[in-house]
This record gives C-alpha cells, structure tokens and sequence, in this order.
C-alpha cells in the first residue's frame, strides 16, 4: 500500500441558493490519518465530505489529492472509496457482485475479483454470505457488505458518511473499534464524518469541529477535549459537556459569588468571563464553592450531580461510591489547571 | 441534456396544434366549397351562440358526465366496500373488474350496440323482457339512446374506480376502525366519520380523471349510436367532429373544440384547486 | 366475528353482481362468436348449441378479413411503444434527477397535456399531416401517437425513478461506473417494474386508439379498432362475425389483463395517488 492520500482542502465555500453552506474551509489530513469531522447537523461536514468525493460541486476553493488539483474531476476518477450512511448496496446484485462491481468496472480479470472480493469479505468477515442479496442481511452485516466494497480496490481515500448510525448501540461500539483496526491494517487515509463527539474522540487521530459552515478546530482528541478554543467547541464535547459559570477575572485571580481561585497566569485584565469546568474535575467535599444539589443519577460506573450553584446549573461527574442526597447543601472545589477562560460576548477562549 | 430535445419535442407537438386549432378556428373553412374560405374573424363563435345545437350539445356534455362520474364513484364505492369483506376469490373479482378497462372504447361501443341492446336478440332486451319491462328501442329512442350511452360509459369505467378505491380501503390503517370500534362507533358511524374522510383523497382523484375522460369521451358513443339518434346523444366532442368531418365545416368545427378544450382546461383548473383546498 | 346471514347473502350478492355485469357481457360476445348466424338470431336465445368455427373462418379468411387489420395494429402499436420507451426511459431519469424549478412545471405541463381533448388536437394533426403527405402512413400516425404515449410515459416513469435513492447511484459513480453504466447496472434492474406497467399502459393505449386511427389513416393504415365497422352495414349485422372479430381484435389486450392484471392494478393506483399529487 503505497504512501499516498494526503488531502488538502483551500478555502472551500459552497452557496446554496442565499445560503453559505460552507464559509471558506481549509483541511490539511496526513497520509494513513484517521480523521474526523465532527461537528451538530447541518454545520457542514458531510457537504465537505461529498465534496472531497466529488459528488457535490463548489463554489470557490480546491480539493488537492496527493498534490495534485482534483477539482474539477469526476468523482470516478479521484480513486476514492466511500460507505454511506444508508451503506447504498445494490439490492437486486448478491453480496458477491456488490463486492466485484467496483473491479468489474475497471474490467478486471475474473480470476482477479474472486481473489480481491474472497480477501475483502473475509476481512469484514462476512465471507460466508456472499450467495444472499442485500435484503437478506442484518443492518451490521449490510454495513460491512458496504466496508468490502469500499476497500476491494484499495483507494488511496476512504470516506465514512455516519456509517455506525443506523446500527444499535452495543454493535456500535464494537463496530468502531473494528473500523478502527481495519484502517490500520489497509494503512489507508481515512475521512470520518459524525455528530457523536463520543465516537470521533475514540476512533480519530486527529479531528476538525464544526460548526455552522467553519472549522473552528482542529487537533487530537485530547487537545481539542483539554484546550477547547470557544464556548461552542467546549459544549459540544464530553459527555456531560463543560459547564459555564459566570466568574469575574482580575489579573490572576478569578472570582464566582465571592469565593476566589488563585490562577496558573496572570491575566492582566480585570473583566467578566465565563469559567469553564469539566464535569469530571469537580470535587464535591466540605470546603469551596456553596451549592445545592438538585437531581442524582446513578449510571452505574459513575455518578452525574445536578448542581445549583448561584443561579447557575452545573454537573459534576463523581464516582460511583458518591453518596448524595437531594436538596443537600455542598460545596465544589476544582484546580486551576482545569480551569477555561471565556469570553460571554465572542465565546472565544481568553489568553494572556 | 438528454431531457431536453424530448422536452422540445413535447412542447412543440402539443402547443403548436393549439395555436393552430385558434387559428383555424377563426377561419371559415369549407373543404366542399373552397371558394368560401378565408379569415373569418369571430364569426365562428358568434354563430355558436345562436346555435341550438351547439347549446343541446353543451347540455348533453353536463349531463353525461356529471351522471356517468357521479355513478361510477358511487357504484365502485358501493363495490369496493362489498368485496373487501371478501377475502376470498379477490383475484376472480379482480379479472372481472380488469376486463372492461382493458378493450378499445370502440368496441365497445359496438358491442353493446349490437349484441346486448339490439331490440330482440340483444341481452340487455331479453332480460328486460324476462323481467317483465319488454322490449324496447334502447338505441333508437331519443331518451333511452342518452340512458344507454350512459350507461356503456359507466360500464365500461366503473371497475377503474373500484379498483382504485378497493386498494385505497386495503391501505387504510386498522388501528383506527379498532379504536372507533372501542369508542362504540357501529357501521354507519366508522363509515361516515373515518371511512369516507379518510378516503377522500382517492376519492377527488378519481372523480378528477374519470371527469377529463368523460368529457373527451368519444369513440363508444361514436360506435353505439354515431350521436344519434338525431343529436340526442351529440356531446359537444361529437358535435366538433361531425361538424369537421362529416360536414367538412372544419372552421366552425375548430371553434367548437377550441370551446370544448377552454371548458376541460377551465373545471380541470377549478378540481385541482379544490383538490388543494383540501 | 359473527357472519349473519344477511350478510353474507349481500357479499355474495355483490359479488355475483360484479361478475355477472362486468363478466358475463364479454362471456356472451365469446359464446356468440362460436354460434351460427342462425343460432345467433334464435329466438328464444340458444344456451345449448352446437359450436362452430365458421364465424373465425369468415373473420380470418373471409373477404374482409382483419388479418391485414392485425398487422396494422401490431406494427402501430408495436412501434409506437417501443419508441416512447426508447424516448421516455432517458427522460425520465434525467427528468427525475433534475434539480431545476423547471421539473415542476415541465411535470405539471406533461400532466396537463394529458387532459387536452384528443378532439381539439385531431383537425390540426389532420391539416399538418396532410400538408406535409403523411396521412394514411404509419410513419404519420406512429408520431401522432407518440405525442400522447410520451408525456403520459414519462410522467409514470419519472416517479418510478424518484423512489431510487441518490446514494445508489453515488456509490456507483465512485465505483467508477460513468453515467451510462450506472444507469443500465444500477438503476434499470430496479425499475423494471415500473418499466414493465409503463409499457403496459401505453401498448394498451395504442392498441385501443381509435379516434386518430380513424381519422388520420385511411386504407393502407387500417387498426383492427377500425376495422370493427366492417361488421355493421346497411344491409345486415354479421353478429357471429362482429362476435369473432372482437374477440380477436380484443385478444391481445384482454391476454394482457389477464397475464398482467397486477401489474394494471399497481398502474392504476399509482397513477391515483401520484396523479395530480405533484405538489
């Protein structure tokens, strides 16, 4: 598997009628990455998606694969292999065909599909029902009837459309950690679109966020997830997400209802800001912040608090062997290393 | 692109004729006097307002179709709701209902001319005479020649809209007949209130299409009775062509199908619009 | 659920109604077609007869017999439907893919032309075509019943294409298939049904044609449809002969309905439920 599958994306706008759908997109993805882009419906990711696929035109901008301008190619000749959301399989074709028509298409030689299409099936391990038709298979099994597919002539491009979507929640998570092993053993780039920040934090190595037609960041899992650069990012990751707090900044100290927190840097400003707090970085003991709590819930592994602190709603994610009741009086505490800075007005995050 | 020259093919064919149809229609055509022809203005349509047999023909057209539509709805209703609580020989009921849509209006026309209301030897005569009604004249007779021809249309269409309905009942949901049935609702009740509304949609669209066949209905009245006897049976479609090609008045036959296309275009506009209300 | 009997004497009532008035006329005109013309003018009517073949001798081999009539009708229709599907099936896709406001009126146009009354069409066809010497061929009439065959084709075949999904033929494109390719692996396989009632209707439409037949032929382009009339003289009706004639003429058709009575059925409704329901 040679090297190639670099992708860039220049300044990519698409209009739809009077609406800007994308806003000016700029993408760099490693050859052999798993990539994600994430982000709410209708922020534009799976525009981009089809667009890298050739299936959607643009208005400005390029699409540059392996150094080279594809964008005004046919999405034929971009040799970039796609599964869809409704994985597309061909209902009157046999798995077997689904498989081969991408080579047969080529004109491949007979001998050689039965090996390609016996080698990917056996990958996905759906080899022993390659006699029956689409409609004859599970909702997982049809989604890697469209994996094979995908892979049988080792693009250089692999694109996913919310391909775990339509499968239940336990075949989801055990399909994903699959995905992620197959794209490893074919050492294929691969471009991920989802809405479930959940799984583009487990299965990517890098991501890109979002949100309303811009890519507001893009980075590893974990340093989107630890330095989320704006309110919007912040709220869309974690499950539960970032709570905000309304806190007074002054210099290196950051005030809520009176209570202060000394700061790793000094600010030099005195302003308000929204402080951001994971859920699982609050501590709920007897010194610190006064708060009622309001709701338990018990998920077994942990605990999710709902808080009222002030006038404000906060979550805290505790261990499990937390004991609370409702209407209880605490008090919160959290280090400054887990604390965010934002601005109300721009929801960017605050610098120095 | 491969839509397009099929596109232009469509439009041409079918308004150009129109336009044509206006021109000629403002002409005076006489093909067995050809020194008379010539630009004619609006004389055509002047002369139609005065004439009676034009008016006769408007009449003939309201009451055909209003009757024939209005029948068919009923009957295949009536039907449809019958066979449903047949499960069995469904597809015996369906062969039988298929049959007549599938012949030529022409034939028939003629068949019911000759084998079944001819005085006499004619099915429909002999079993009026076993029931007592005697023979009549069922083609012949001014009044009975409109019944008859009424009658073969319905015939003939009847099974269309009790085929349509028939499936529109199969697609109703049951859960909410159950949920009247709880509500202590009887028979009439599940008719009138859920039946009926919720089949009203397939009940619009088929009076709409059985309505634009009526009106353009020709070849069965034109084989069972030619729009005779006299013009007791002459439906302005009729009247346009005898007038074009029988009597070779193709200006003033022009007019009259320009008259006839402006009132199809004109309820056709009206249904739709009700259709939309809805 | 408790049958009475009332009930079940009102279903089996209308049962028997439906096959007796909408059977039983065409069970007659085939018993007729088996009688001697004497036979036929019996009076009281002969259930019991001896059958013979005279009146389809007469109908075949006879004088004017309609088997130049068939051959009219087989080559018009034929031709006219292979035609429009050579047209409309293109059309159609490219129509059902089409992504201009102008789908929607060229739809509502197409539907629209469905509703012209063939009378008002016919004196400007007679006019035209004699004009330009195309009357009384099947050239002439094969493209005047391409006019009515086509929009009505494409109007049921375009909904037959929009109920195939986009992604279908995306992923066939990305499997570099090209448009043509996709379309004859992909989406033809899945639409035969739609093709095979679109076919339906219009040979039926055809076969049946009688007004522009009438008018626009003459006597080398004669359909059986036509042909009918040489049964009914001055003189005398032939009815043993009309009998036999229709049932011929009419065979094909009524052979049709049998064999794909479920596919007319699906048809009909369709063109019900999406007729007029174009928004």
């Amino acid at each position: 598997m040679s090297r190639g599958g670099s992708v860039s994306l220049r300044n990519i706008v698409k209009r739809h009628g009077s609406l800007t759908v994308l806003k000016g997109v700029d993408l760099d993805i490693r050859p052999g990455e798993f990539f994600a882009l994430l982000g709410p419906s209708g922020s534009g990711k799976t525009t981009t998606l089809r667009i890298l696929a050739g299936l959607e035109s643009h208005d400005a901008g390029n699409v540059i694969l392996d150094g080279r301008d594809v964008t005004g190619s046919e999405p034929g000749e971009r040799d970039v292999a796609m599964v869809f959301q409704s994985y597309a399989l061909y209902p009157h074709m046999s798995v077997y065909e689904n498989i081969a028509f991408p080579l047969r298409m080529v004109k491949t030689p007979n001998s050689e599909i039965d090996r390609a299409v016996r080698e990917s099936a056996s990958r996905v391990k759906i080899a022993h029902l390659l006699e029956r038709r689409p409609g004859q298979l599970s909702g997982g099994q049809q989604q890697r009837c469209a994996l094979a597919r995908a892979i049988v002539r080792k693009p250089r491009l692999f694109l996913l459309d919310e391909p775990l979507s339509n499968l239940d929640a336990k075949l989801r998570l055990e399909t994903r950690v699959e995905l992620r092993k197959l794209q490893r053993a074919l050492d294929v780039t691969a471009v991920y679109v989802t809405h479930d920040q959940e799984e583009a934090m487990t299965i990517a190595d890098r991501l890109a966020v979002f949100m309303e037609g811009n890519i507001v960041q893009v980075g590893t899992p974990d340093e989107v997830f630890r330095r989320p650069v704006s309110i919007e990012v912040a709220t869309f990751l974690g499950n539960p997400p970032m709570n905000l707090i309304p806190a007074r900044l002054a210099g290196r100290e950051v005030a809520i209802d009176g209570h202060r927190l000394q700061l790793e840097i000094d600010y030099g400003v005195e302003r308000e800001v929204l402080l951001g707090v994971q859920p699982s970085r609050i501590d709920v003991g007897a010194e610190g912040i006064p708060a009622q709590v309001d709701l338990v819930e018990h998920l077994g592994d942990s605990v999710i608090v709902d808080l009222e602190l002030g006038t404000t709603r906060v979550r805290a994610k505790l261990p499990e062997r937390t004991r609370l009741s409702e209407g209880a009086n605490v008090h919160l505490r959290f280090d400054a290393s887990d604390v965010h800075l934002f601005d109300p007005q721009t929801g960017q995050r605050v610098t120095a | 692109m491969l839509f397009a020259p099929a596109l232009v093919l469509l439009i041409v064919t079918t308004s150009a004729p129109l336009v044509y149809l206006l021109w000629t229609s403002l002409m005076r055509i006489d093909l067995t006097m050809p020194f008379l022809s010539g630009f004619a203005g609006a004389a055509n349509y002047v002369k139609m307002g005065g004439d009676p047999r034009f008016w006769n023909s408007l009449l003939l057209t309201l009451i055909y179709t209003t009757t024939t539509v209005v029948l068919q709805v009923v009957l295949g209703l009536s039907l449809a709701l019958l066979v449903m609580q047949i499960p069995r020989g469904q597809t015996v009921l369906r062969i039988a209902a298929i049959l007549p849509i599938v012949l030529a209006p022409v034939v028939v026309g003629l068949f019911w001319r000759t084998l079944l209301l001819s005085p006499d030897f004619g099915l429909v005569d002999l079993v009026s005479h076993v029931l007592g009604f005697g023979s009549h004249a069922w083609l012949g007779d001014p009044q009975l020649a409109l019944v008859s021809v009424i009658a073969i249309h319905t015939w003939q269409w009847t099974p269309f809209a009790f085929l349509v309905l028939l499936a529109s009942l199969a697609s109703l949901p049951p859960d909410v007949f159950e949920a009247a049935r709880i509500d202590r609702a009887n028979a009439w009740q599940r008719f009138r209130r859920i039946t009926l509304p919720l089949l009203r949609p397939a009940i619009v669209i088929v009076v709409i299409m059985r309505t634009m066949i009526a009106l353009s209905a020709f070849a069965a009245i034109f084989a069972a009775t030619g729009g005779g006897p006299g013009t007791a049976t002459e439906i302005l479609n009729l009247y346009a062509y005898r007038t074009s090609f029988t009597e070779f008045n193709l200006g003033y036959g022009a007019a009259l199908a320009v008259v006839l296309l402006a009132i199809t275009l004109v309820i056709s506009f009206l249904m739709f619009r009700m259709r939309r209300g809805r | 659920m408790k049958r009475s009997f009332a009930r079940r004497f009102a279903l089996a009532a209308s049962a028997g109604m439906l096959l007796s008035v909408w059977g039983f006329p065409v069970l007659w005109a085939l018993l007729t077609s088996f009688k001697t013309e004497r036979d036929v003018l019996a009076y009281p009517p002969k259930i019991v007869f001896e059958p013979t073949l005279a009146a389809y001798r007469d109908v075949l081999f006879g004088a004017s017999s309609i088997v130049p009539n068939l051959v009219s009708s087989i080559v018009l229709s034929l031709g006219a439907t292979f035609l429009t599907l050579l047209v409309a099936v293109p059309a159609g896709y490219a129509l059902a893919r089409l992504e201009l406001p102008a789908k929607r009126a060229s739809g509502f146009y197409v539907l629209a032309t469905q509703m012209l009354p063939p009378v008002g069409l016919i004196i400007p066809y007679y006019l035209v075509l004699q004009k330009v010497g195309l009357l009384d061929t099947y050239v002439g009439l094969i493209v005047i019943y391409l006019t009515f065959s086509l929009p009505f084709a494409i109007w049921l075949l375009v909904s037959y294409f929009e109920d195939i999904p986009r992604e279908m033929e995306e992923a066939a494109l990305l499997d570099r298939a090209g448009r043509f390719r996709t379309l004859w692996y992909v989406i033809l396989p899945q639409v035969r049904g739609g093709i095979a009632v679109t076919t339906v209707f219009i040979f039926l439409n055809a076969w049946n044609e009688f007004l522009f037949a009438v008018v626009l032929g003459g006597n080398r382009v004669r359909p059986v449809t036509v042909a009918m009339f040489n049964f009914i003289s001055v003189e005398q009706t032939r009815w043993a002969s009309l009998a036999a004639g229709a049932m011929i003429a009419m065979g094909p058709v009524m052979l049709l309905g049998l064999i794909a009575q479920k596919h007319i059925v699906k048809g009909l409704t369709v063109g019900a439920v999406k007729g007029g329901g174009r928004r």
